[in-house]
């Protein structure tokens, strides 16, 4: 059955899944952007976030999003223990390393995840909030939804904020247009490209602890994340933050759309022929300047 | 085209210690049979592991020019499903099968090389990881087509265990040979270049469009083989081909064994079969850990995983050239003193 008010409320998910999507891409493209690094672990990086978030709530207690701050923090410095042990030291080889570095790393997380949270299959952050909502016109707008969407807008412009105003953000945009340039200028590459992961991985702490409270999760969540988040900022544009932002909402609002029409089924090949389609089109990007 | 030339080197290399080692390699799996009498052994262990040194040899030569696929599994899906469907719907013999099920999955390749000519190494290793999906989805929503969400049982022409474990070692060790003449070609060292620089590579009249699909269709060509093989050694076939490991596993084989080898792939496809196929007998031993991890219920298998992606980090980041160079070094040392033979290969 598909009615309007069916389909606004997919859209309404749509959204709600944009915002874990536009904070997964705007990490993954904050460091792209900076360090010319692709980590496809990136979304393992959202699983231990919602699953530190979840902990933190459960066990410690404390409110569901105060966890998020946890989870950034936590997931931050798992962050930078990625970046210095392993991403670094094969910094200048091969472009493919990366590549398999990120599948150990895939293999580790989600499989230290199981070990650890098993018989926690597809679990959910219990939020205060759960069950309210706005009604409007026969669509449920959640309070937990609209929180998550403030939560969002702030950490964006925080993120603004520390990359147009500050003396770190300076040096971060100095790197990624000429690292050997900003080095000259007495700039300490490695503690940015720290740095740099550091954001990054929090950016998707943050998500993951948004994800694990507005959906239930488990341990294999991480992989389809990671690559959405890829086509998204391949969508935006590499590099291009506002366009993470709006491939983000549209990304996740087409895919909920396409879910809606199609029960379900044709969610993610839809979403990957339309990357495949804008790649062979416009390798660039829709809203990218220039391609990589 | 200079397969003459390749011919050469492939002849000279009769005399090459290198290739002693591979004849040895094989007499060994010849007369394997002869001494290991388990059925699930030959057939579910020795057979799988050539047919993933091939899988993983056709995922290798797409590195070696310079291109990583993060969804191989759909050509080794679509090589499958061609020759079953082939087999059981149109009564191809499996023999023709492998051929069809090879020159489908080529082609598609083809397309998908087609779309992926322009793209850096990570744009295509999201194309292929995102064709996969596409793949899987695709046959599993046309049920009636390919029957593939429950799976169904293909047909034999060789009886399975021994037999069929030579007919594989046979067909394997022939691709394998045409991979080796590939990257000894003229071809090979185009596509070396392209990995090298692909900038430079045309700067020097290397059209790299042409070889990065070339690599790309003999490299499907021989995944499709390699699904068709599986097919036959699992007499089943279901969208299960299509999983994300299947994808992985021949990045991971090839990686640890040494990229860009001949033997690194089929070296990685043993170490990484017998450690997922042997990995029980550990389990035993870390039983003890089980209590700390409530969770699961036998800790053996996450913890098989875990160290799998450490393996493979501890090897990209410590041994670049994987465990091939560390057994050349092996080689040297233990032939220390000896001079070096004119025209041997290190």
């Amino acid at each position: 059955m598909i009615t309007p008010a069916g389909l606004a409320q997919a859209l309404l998910f749509g959204v709600a899944n944009g915002c874990i999507y536009i904070l997964l891409a705007t990490g993954l493209n904050l460091i792209f952007g900076v360090m010319k690094l692709v980590n496809f672990a990136h979304g393992q990086l959202l699983m231990v976030g919602a699953f530190v978030a979840y902990e933190v709530t459960t066990v410690v207690g404390l409110n569901p999003y105060v966890s998020i701050l946890v989870s950034m923090c936590s997931v931050a410095l798992i962050g930078m223990v990625l970046e210095k042990f392993a991403f670094r030291k094969i910094r200048g080889t091969d472009k493919l390393n990366e590549i398999f570095i990120s599948l150990g790393l895939i293999y580790v997380f989600q499989y230290s995840a199981t070990l650890l949270w098993e018989n926690s299959y597809t679990i959910r952050i219990p939020s205060p909030l759960v069950g309210l909502s706005v009604p409007l016109g026969g669509v449920a707008l959640g309070y937990d939804l609209i929180l998550a969407m403030l939560i969002v807008v702030v950490i964006l412009v925080g993120l603004l904020f520390l990359t147009k105003k500050t003396k770190i953000g300076l040096a971060m945009r100095a790197t990624s247009q000429k690292s050997d340039a900003a080095m000259l200028m007495g700039i300490n590459i490695n503690r940015v490209y720290l740095f740099t992961f550091a954001v990054g991985a929090a950016l998707a702490g943050a998500a993951g602890a948004i994800y694990g409270i507005l959906f239930p999760f488990n341990p294999a969540m991480g992989a389809l994340p990671t690559i959405k988040a890829f086509a998204i900022i391949i969508l935006g544009g590499l590099g291009s933050i506002p366009g993470a932002v709006i491939g983000g909402l549209l990304y996740g609002i087409a895919e909920n759309a396409t879910a809606y029409l199609t029960n379900g089924t044709w969610q993610n090949a839809v979403a990957f022929a339309l990357l495949i389609a804008v790649l062979i089109i416009r390798p660039t990007g829709l809203f990218g300047e220039k391609g990589e | 085209m200079d397969f003459k030339a390749a011919l050469a080197t492939f002849v000279k290399s009769f005399r090459l210690r290198k290739f002693q080692f591979a004849i040895a390699a094989l007499a060994f799996m010849a007369v394997l049979p002869l001494f290991v009498r388990s059925e699930y052994l030959i057939g579910q262990v020795f057979t799988v592991m050539i047919i993933f040194a091939l899988y993983a040899s056709s995922w290798n030569l797409l590195a070696y020019s310079g291109q990583g696929s993060l969804g191989h599994a759909a050509f080794l899906g679509i090589g499958g499903f061609a020759s079953a469907l082939l087999a059981t719907k149109l009564g191809f013999p499996p023999i023709a099968g492998l051929f069809v099920g090879g020159l489908m999955s080529a082609g598609i390749g083809f397309l998908v090389g087609l779309a992926c000519v322009r793209l850096k190494a990570w744009f295509l290793a999201m194309v292929t990881f995102g064709f996969a999906v596409i793949s899987e989805t695709i046959v599993s929503q046309f049920d009636d087509i390919f029957g593939g969400t429950i799976g169904f049982a293909t047909p034999s022409i060789v009886p399975r265990g021994v037999p069929f474990f030579y007919a594989t070692l046979a067909i394997t060790t022939l691709s394998i040979a045409t991979i080796f003449l590939v990257m000894k070609s003229k071809w090979g060292l185009a596509f070396k270049a392209i990995h090298e620089n692909e900038l430079e590579a045309k700067m020097i009249g290397i059209n790299t469009a042409k070889y990065r699909l070339l690599a790309f269709v003999i490299s499907t060509f021989f995944a499709g083989v390699a699904g068709c093989l599986l097919t036959e050694s699992q007499l089943f076939i279901s969208t299960d081909i299509f999983k994300i490991d299947n994808s992985f596993l021949p990045l991971i084989m090839a990686v640890i064994g040494g990229l860009g080898t001949l033997e690194g792939p089929i070296i990685g496809a043993v170490i990484i079969e017998s450690i997922e196929k042997f990995a029980y007998v550990t389990y035993p031993i870390l039983q003890p850990l089980n209590p700390l991890f409530p969770g699961v219920t036998n800790v053996g298998p996450p913890l098989t995983f875990v160290g799998l992606g450490i393996f493979l980090i501890v090897v990209v980041i410590f041994l670049p050239k994987g465990i091939t160079s560390l057994l050349h070094k092996l080689y040297d040392y233990l032939r220390e003193g000896e001079p070096p033979k004119k025209g041997e290969e290190k």
